[in-house]
Formats: structure tokens, sequence, C-alpha cells
């Protein structure tokens, strides 16, 4: 033991000497070892110091952003209320579009503002059913009624462009005025020839008695004669051929113009009647097609026409104010160039509304406004859709406007028909597949009519209304 | 040597190293990688100070946004400052918009760590 224990230093000295000179690795390992003590505990001061910056940094970093949040929520809660009030506004622009259109003609009433309430009724069962056509349809979230709602209040917006004569032409001869008191003049003067003619007969020594009998028959055949020609005017019932034959022999009747009738005239019309003989005295027909008459299409751009797929013909000439013409108009009043500018009301509400910016959530409102004219088999305008392409809320729209307008008291030129006559007449377009079945068997078995009705109808018009035979 | 300018970006701040002594940092800092963005600067600033530092170094500091990893390498950007502050004089302004809460904690943040520094708060 002793040996090994004196050894050990002996060795532990020979290998001091030793390691002095030959193993520096020793001392080196302490000096490493006091190193890495020294470098570590740098680098732990490093670290607590770098841990301290993170902290500080994070801290930091929450508060800031705590007030970003604050401040997008503020931010946020000011984008939503100007939102808000921009909504408004534009809902402001919609109503005040509408109701200047229903204040432009008694013609249409509160037609603008009765269809949008009618319609979103409507969507609302149409979007709870779930048979048929509704399986797929729903309008749900208020962005989808908006979109509805603006279509149907837009639905008519083209209208402004219609001229007042055509929307309110409430007789066949009616321009700016209805003619009929200028034709009652041209009778009157033909009475007084008649008169005339008489006293030359009695001058020629006719005899007296024979010629006032002549003269009480012709001045009653000629009243009579203005009756028709004023009965026709108001177009209450259809004009069958046999009755136009009687008109144009009517028409056929001849007065004498003593005076110029190309004078006193505005350029445009001065235009128009450069081409007609102005030489007098001229005899003239009682009820005339004249070149003044045609009121020429300008500046129609067939292109942009085809391109927006309207398919209903133009015709040729803008308007047709001939007075044989407008006085043969089998239906209603309005000729044919005339009941093409009321349907162009629709072809002005898709150009209108297609310009529009509206965003994504509105982006159907020119196609829904656009389309309550079509019928579900081709021959509604101005696209001839058929069922396929139409959509529902446009279906749903058509027969609100149908219905609105068969059961509004408010127009001069109609009677308000009854509940009962108006859904009759619906159930007629239904059958001709002019409106949905679907839809109008939800309209009476939702007994939306009745709460419509209610609403708006006066009490003579209400009466009982047997759904059961329409909702077989 | 010669004198270095970054140029502003939708994110980053303009820089410009000057080797008569000032050094600037105008406008947000919101780098993709914040450190190879900032690494010609501290390669600049710390050959600068080894080579050829002016008797005094100014530097105008005005960020007005900055990400984390900015307010980091704005740590180690005052680190690589004291190392050389005992042989430099270095003066630093921290400037800032009277309203902007986040800038001023930060300035206050960095006179704390950094004691020996001369750490000026500016507001504008």
């Amino acid at each position: 033991m002793s040996e090994s224990r004196s050894e050990i230093p002996r060795r532990k000295n020979k290998r001091r000497e030793e390691g002095e000179r030959r193993e520096p690795s020793e001392s080196k390992l302490i000096l490493d070892i006091e190193n890495l003590k020294g470098e570590f505990s740098k680098t732990t001061d490093r670290l607590i110091k770098d841990l301290r910056r993170h902290d500080k940094i994070m801290a930091r970093t929450d508060r800031d952003q705590m007030r970003e949040l604050k401040k997008l929520e503020l931010r946020l809660e000011e984008v939503e209320s100007l939102q808000e009030s921009q909504k408004k506004l534009l809902d402001s622009f919609i109503k005040l579009i509408a109701s200047a259109i229903d204040a432009k003609s008694k013609y249409t009433g509160g037609h603008c503002k009765r269809v949008p309430e009618l319609s979103l009724m409507m969507a609302d069962a149409a979007s709870t059913a779930t048979n048929g056509i509704f399986e797929s349809f729903s309008i749900d979230t208020e962005d989808q009624k908006r979109e509805l709602s603006i279509a149907a209040w837009l639905h008519d917006c083209g209208k402004v462009t219609t001229p007042e004569y055509v929307v309110d032409k409430a007789t066949k001869l009616e321009t700016i005025y209805n003619r009929i008191h200028e034709i009652r003049t041209r009778f009157e003067v033909i009475h007084r020839d008649l008169t005339i003619e008489a006293l030359n007969k009695k001058l020629n020594g006719n005899d007296t008695k024979e010629v006032d009998i002549w003269l009480e028959e012709e001045h009653k055949k000629l009243i009579k004669e203005f009756e028709i020609v004023a009965h026709a005017n108001v177009g209450a019932e259809f004009m069958k051929e046999d009755a136009k034959d009687i008109i144009k022999n009517i028409a056929a009747r001849t007065w004498t113009r003593n005076f110029n009738d190309t004078i006193g005239l505005a350029h445009e019309e001065k235009q128009r009647v450069l081409k007609e003989n102005s030489i007098t005295p001229q005899v003239e027909n009682l009820l005339s097609n004249k070149i003044r008459h045609i009121i020429p299409r300008e500046y129609f751009d067939y292109e942009e026409y085809e391109r927006m797929g309207f398919k209903t013909k133009v015709p040729e000439h803008l308007y047709n104010l001939g007075e044989l013409y407008n006085i043969c108009t089998s239906v209603g009043t309005l000729s044919y160039e005339e009941r093409f500018k009321i349907q162009e009301h629709v072809q002005m509400t898709i150009i209108m509304l297609e310009k529009l910016p509206f965003p994504e959530y509105l982006k159907n409102v020119p196609l829904f406004a656009g389309a309550h004219h079509e019928t579900l088999i081709g021959t509604g305008y101005p696209r001839e859709l058929t069922v396929d392409d139409m959509p529902i809320a446009s279906r749903i729209m058509a027969i609100a406007d149908v219905f609105e307008a068969l059961t509004a008291s408010d127009r001069p030129y109609k009677e308000p028909k009854t509940l009962s006559a108006s859904i009759k007449i619906l159930s007629f377009m239904v059958k001709d597949q002019h409106l949905d079945s679907d839809i109008f068997k939800l309209f009476l078995s939702s007994g939306i009519y009745k709460i419509y009705a209610n609403k708006y109808l006066k009490p003579e018009q209400i009466d009982e209304v047997n759904i059961e035979q329409y909702l077989k | 040597m010669e004198n270095l300018t970054i140029e502003a970006t939708k994110y980053t701040p303009v820089i410009n190293l000057d080797i008569n002594g000032t050094i600037s940092m105008v406008g947000k800092s919101y780098p993709e990688n914040t450190f190879e963005f900032y690494e010609p600067l501290m390669q600049w600033v710390e050959k600068y100070f080894k080579s050829s530092a002016q008797d005094v170094t100014t530097i105008n500091l005005e960020i007005t946004y900055f990400n984390s990893s900015s307010s980091k390498l704005f740590f180690d950007f005052f680190d690589l400052l004291e190392e050389n502050n005992n042989e430099n004089t270095i003066e630093i302004n921290w400037i800032f918009d009277e309203e902007n809460e986040s800038a001023q904690e930060a300035g206050e943040d960095f006179i704390e760590d950094f004691e020996d520094l001369d750490i000026t708060l500016v507001t504008k």
C-alpha cells in the first residue's frame, strides 16, 4: 500500500513533469473547462439577456396586437356603419327611381311599390316549400332577399324611357292628344257640306220635302258613322275584319281641304310633309294614312340588340300615326309599333341594370328584373326564354306583376277586377304556360293572395275564391 | 469603403449608410426575411467601426411600424453598437410620432437594455 501510496504522487509528479513537457492535455483540459465555464457563463448570460429581450419583444408585440385589434374593431364598426348607410342610400335611390316611374304615369299607380312586396312574400313561401321546382330553390340570406327585392323594385325601371303618350294611350287615335276631336270636326264639316248640298238642291228646284228627307237620312247616317268610329277608338272590343271594312268604307268619305296643311309646323313634322301634295283645294279622305304619319326609326343599334339577346321583332318604323291604321288596331289601343315601344321597357330595364356595377351578391338583379315578361314556352319578351332559362325569381315576379296589375284600383283605364276574376285570369295564363303553374298553386295554397287582397284591394273587390279548382 | 443606400419598399425602410458618420433608417420594417434583409447593414456597420469610423457617429432611426423579428434585429444592432461604444462616440436618435405608442415603448426598451449607449427619444 505504502508503495502504491508513494507511487501515486511519484507517478503524479512524474506525470506533471512529463505533462509540463509532453502531456499538456491535463492543464489544457482544465483550461478548456475553465474556458468553457467562462464561455458557458457568458453564453448563459447571453441566453438570459436574449430571453429577457424576447420576453420584452413578446410583451410589446402583445400590446401592439391589442392596440391594432382595438383599432381594427373601431375601423370595422366604422366600415359597417358606412356600409349600412350606403345600403340605405342605395335603397333610397332604388325607391326614388321606382316612385319616379309610378309618379310619371297614373297608369302604373303604385305598381313598382307593390310588386316587390308581393314577390318577397311569394319567394319566402317558395323557399319554405320543398316540392317540385322548389326543391332547389331557397332564399334564406338577407343578401338573396335583397337581390330579389332590388330586382322587383327595378323591374319596370326601363319605363322611364317610354314616352308618356304610349304608356297612357287610352284610345286608338291618341297621340299626345286624342285625335277623335280632329276627326269629329271633319264629320262636322261633312255635316255642313251635306246641309249646303241640300240647300243647293233646293235652289236648283228639287222638291223641298224630298231634299229634307234625304238630308235627314244622310245626317243620321253620318252621325251613326261617327259613333262607329268613336266606339272603335276606345278599343274595348276585339275588332274583326268586317268591322275594319266598315271603318274603311267610312274613311273613304271625302271632304275638301282649302287650307295649306304644311305651315305652322315644327322642323321635324315639316320634313315628313315635304313629300305630300300641298296644293289646295284638296279632296281629302275622312280618315287617312299619310306619309307624315310615319315616324321613321332612327339610330337603332341592331347589332347591340342581337348582342343583348333580344329576340322581339323590331318594327320598321318607330311609330305609325296613320288614322285609319290606328283606328283599325285589332286589340286594345296600341298599334304594333306602340306595343313594341311598351315592350321595349324591359329591354331598357336590362340595358340600364346591366350598366350598374352590382356587387357579386346582387349580380342576378338584371336577369331577374329583365325576365318578368317571359313565358315558359318562348312566347314572351324580350329574349323569348323558355322554362329552363327563366329563373324562379322571375317567374315569381311575373305572377306578382300580372296580379298587381289586374287587382290595382288606381288605374284610370280600367275598373279594378275582383279577386276571383283576377285569379281566374291568372289560371288562364297558367294554362297557356305564360305563368308558372307551381308558383300559381303556391300563391293560392299559401294564402298569399288573401293576405295581399286584405291589404291592398278594396272591400268590394274581395270575394270568395274557390282555390280547390285550381289546385288540382 | 463606400456609402451604402438601400431603397425603401412597401415593407422595408430606406437605409442610408454614410461613411461621414451618419446612419439612418426611415420607414416600416416588415421584411420577409429580416436577418437576411439587414445583413448588408450589419456588415457595413461592423466594417465601418473596424476601419473608417468617424469621431462621432450619428444614428437616426425612424421606424414607424415593425414586426417582432425586426425588434429582435434592432437589439442585435444595438449590441453591435455597444461593442464599439468604448472606442467611438455614438449618438443614437430613436425618432417617432408622439401618437406611436408602439415605437415609444420599443425606444424605452432599448434605453433600458443598453445603459451605456447614448440613446435619445425624439418625438415628432
